[in-house]
C-alpha cells in the first residue's frame, strides 16, 4: 500500500485551524471549568447540607455519563427548549460542565492527601483554622493537585475531539473532511494523530518543568 | 506553682474508653517524663493538655484557662503550651526560618524583624543557624525535629509538650534532640514528655508518671520508679523495655 502525503498538502491550513479550534476551546474549558470545580468542591465540603449534596449529584452524574452524552443532550435536547447554541459553545459548555466534576474531585483529593499532621501542627501553634488553610494546607495541597490538573488539561484536549460530532470543525472534524474529499484516509488520520499527539507532549513537558519550578521545595518532602 | 492541673480526666472515642480518670498536677519548671505501653493513653493525655483532643469529663487548667470551658479560647491556650510531634510536621513548603516566624508573624503579630531576629536566634539555640535558607525535605530527622523544637519556642510558650520526639529517628541522632530538649529543661521551661527514652527520663525527669490502660498506675522520682517501682504493672513493664 502506498501512501501519499502529498495529497493533503492543500488542506494543511484546514488542519491546523481545527488544531487551533481544538486547542482554544480546551483552553476555555480548562479555565472555566477548574474555576467551577473549585466552586463545586466548596460547595461539597462546606457546611450547607443542601449545597453539598447537590454538588455531589452533580459530581457523580458527571463522571458516571459519557461524554458523549452529555454533549449531546446539550446540542439536541436544550433546542427543545427553546435554547440554540451553536456547536462551539455547545462544545465549550459542554467541556467546561464535564471538567469542573473532574477538577472538583482533583481538588479534594489534593487537599484530603496533605498530611493532617500539618494541620495540627497549625493548631498546636494557636493558628485559626481560616490561617492554616491560608498559610499551611494551601501550598502543598496545590503542589498535590499540579499533576493531576495538568494531567486533565491533556484529556480534555484529547475529549475535545468530541466536537466533530456536532460538526464543529475542530481537528478531528477536519480530519473526516480532509479523508472524504482525498480519500486519504490513513494519511490524514496519521497526521492529525501526530498534531494530537505533538500538542499532548508538549503539554505533558511544559507541566513536568513547571512542576519542578514552582515546587521546588517539595524535593525530598513528604506530601 | 502548680500550672496545670488535670482531675479526674475521662477521654472517650465512640465506644472506646481511652482515658479512665487521669489525676495530675505539674508544677511550674517541673519536667514530667510519661512512660507506659502502647495504648495506654499517653499520646491522648498529653493532646487534651493543648485541646487537639476534646475532654469526655473531667477537667483540666492551663496556666489559669480552664480548657473544658467552652468560653476559653483555646487558641490563646496553645500559644502557652508549645508542642512538639513524633513525625516534626514541618510545613514543607516554608523555609526553616519561616517555618519558625510563621505563627509569630501570625498568631502573636510581632513585627518581621522582630520575629526574625528571634527565629535566627532559636535557630542558632538548637544548633542550626546555618539551615535558616533550607527547605525541611532536604534535613535528616534529627534536624527537622530540632526546627520543631525551636518553631514552638517561637511563641514563648510558658509549656512545652513533647509526644515522643525521637520515636522517628534514627538511634545514632536520637542524641543532638535530647541535648537540646537538656537544655531546655535546666532553663527552667515546665515540659511533660512522653517518651521511650529511659535514659532521657532517668537523668532530666523531676517525676516519672508510668501510664496503662488509661489510668496513672504509678509515679514517682525517677530513682523510685526505675529502681524500686511498687506496682506490678510497672515492674512488667519495666522489665521489658530496661
Ligand atoms: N483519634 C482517635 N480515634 C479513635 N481512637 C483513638 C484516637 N486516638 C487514639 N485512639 C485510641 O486510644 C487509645 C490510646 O491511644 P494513644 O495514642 O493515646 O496511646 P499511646 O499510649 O500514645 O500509645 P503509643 O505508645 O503507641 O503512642 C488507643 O486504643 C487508640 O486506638
Ligand atoms: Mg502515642
Amino acid at each position: 500500500m502506498a501512501l501519499y502525503f502529498g495529497d493533503l498538502l492543500p488542506f494543511s491550513s484546514l488542519l491546523l485551524e481545527g488544531l487551533w479550534t481544538a486547542l482554544y476551546i480546551t483552553l476555555v474549558a480548562m479555565v472555566a471549568g477548574s474555576a467551577l470545580g473549585v466552586f463545586l468542591y466548596l460547595g461539597k465540603v462546606g457546611p450547607g447540607k443542601a449545597v453539598s449534596i447537590f454538588c455531589s449529584c452533580y459530581i457523580e452524574a458527571i463522571r458516571n455519563t459519557p461524554l458523549l452524552v452529555q454533549l449531546y443532550l446539550i446540542y439536541f435536547a436544550l433546542p427543545a427548549l427553546g435554547i440554540n447554541l451553536e456547536p462551539i459553545w455547545a462544545a465549550v459548555i459542554g467541556l467546561t460542565l464535564n471538567n469542573a466534576a473532574y477538577t472538583a474531585e482533583i481538588y479534594r483529593a489534593g487537599f484530603e492527601s496533605v498530611p493532617h499532621g500539618l494541620r495540627e501542627a497549625g493548631k498546636a501553634l494557636g493558628m485559626k483554622n481560616a490561617q492554616i488553610v491560608r498559610y499551611i494546607v494551601l501550598l502543598p495541597a496545590t503542589r498535590n493537585v499540579f499533576p493531576a490538573l495538568t494531567n486533565q488539561l491533556i484529556l480534555l484536549f484529547l475529549a475535545s475531539s468530541i466536537g466533530s460530532i456536532i460538526s464543529l470543525p475542530e481537528l478531528t472534524n477536519a480530519i473526516m473532511s480532509v479523508s472524504n474529499t482525498t480519500y486519504r484516509t490513513i494519511e490524514v488520520l496519521a497526521v492529525g494523530g501526530l498534531l494530537y499527539l505533538g500538542v499532548s507532549a508538549l503539554l505533558s513537558l511544559a507541566s513536568k518543568r513547571a512542576e519542578t519550578t514552582l515546587f521546588r521545595w517539595a524535593v525530598g518532602a513528604r506530601v | 506553682m502548680t500550672v496545670i492541673f488535670v482531675e479526674n480526666l475521662n477521654k472517650k472515642f465512640g465506644p472506646n474508653h481511652v482515658l479512665k480518670g487521669v489525676d495530675c498536677h505539674i508544677r511550674e519548671r517541673e519536667v514530667v517524663c510519661v512512660i507506659g505501653p502502647s495504648g495506654s493513653g499517653k499520646s491522648t493525655f498529653l493532646r487534651c493538655m493543648n485541646g487537639l483532643e476534646s475532654i469526655t469529663s473531667g477537667s483540666i487548667v492551663i496556666n489559669k484557662h480552664r480548657l473544658d470551658d467552652s468560653k476559653t479560647n483555646i487558641n490563646l491556650v496553645r500559644q502557652e503550651a508549645g508542642m512538639v510531634f513524633q513525625h516534626f510536621n514541618l510545613f514543607p513548603h516554608l523555609k526553616v526560618i519561616d517555618n519558625v516566624m510563621l505563627a509569630p508573624l501570625k498568631v502573636a503579630k510581632v513585627n518581621k524583624d522582630e520575629a526574625r531576629a528571634k527565629a535566627e536566634m532559636l535557630l542558632a539555640k538548637v544548633g542550626l543557624a546555618e539551615k535558616m535558607e533550607a527547605f525541611p525535605g532536604s534535613l535528616s530527622g534529627g534536624q527537622m525535629q530540632r526546627v520543631a523544637i525551636a518553631r514552638a519556642l517561637a511563641m514563648d510558650p510558658k509549656i512545652m509538650l513533647f509526644d515522643e520526639p525521637t520515636s522517628a529517628l534514627d538511634p545514632e541522632i536520637v542524641g543532638e534532640v535530647l541535648t537540646v530538649m537538656k537544655d531546655l529543661a535546666n532553663e527552667g521551661m515546665t515540659m511533660v514528655v512522653v517518651t521511650h527514652e529511659m535514659g532521657f527520663a532517668r537523668e532530666v525527669a523531676d517525676r516519672v508518671l508510668f501510664m496503662d490502660q488509661g489510668l496513672i498506675v504509678e509515679e514517682g522520682s525517677p530513682d523510685e520508679i526505675f529502681s524500686s517501682p511498687r506496682n506490678a504493672r510497672t515492674q512488667g513493664f519495666l522489665s521489658k523495655v530496661l
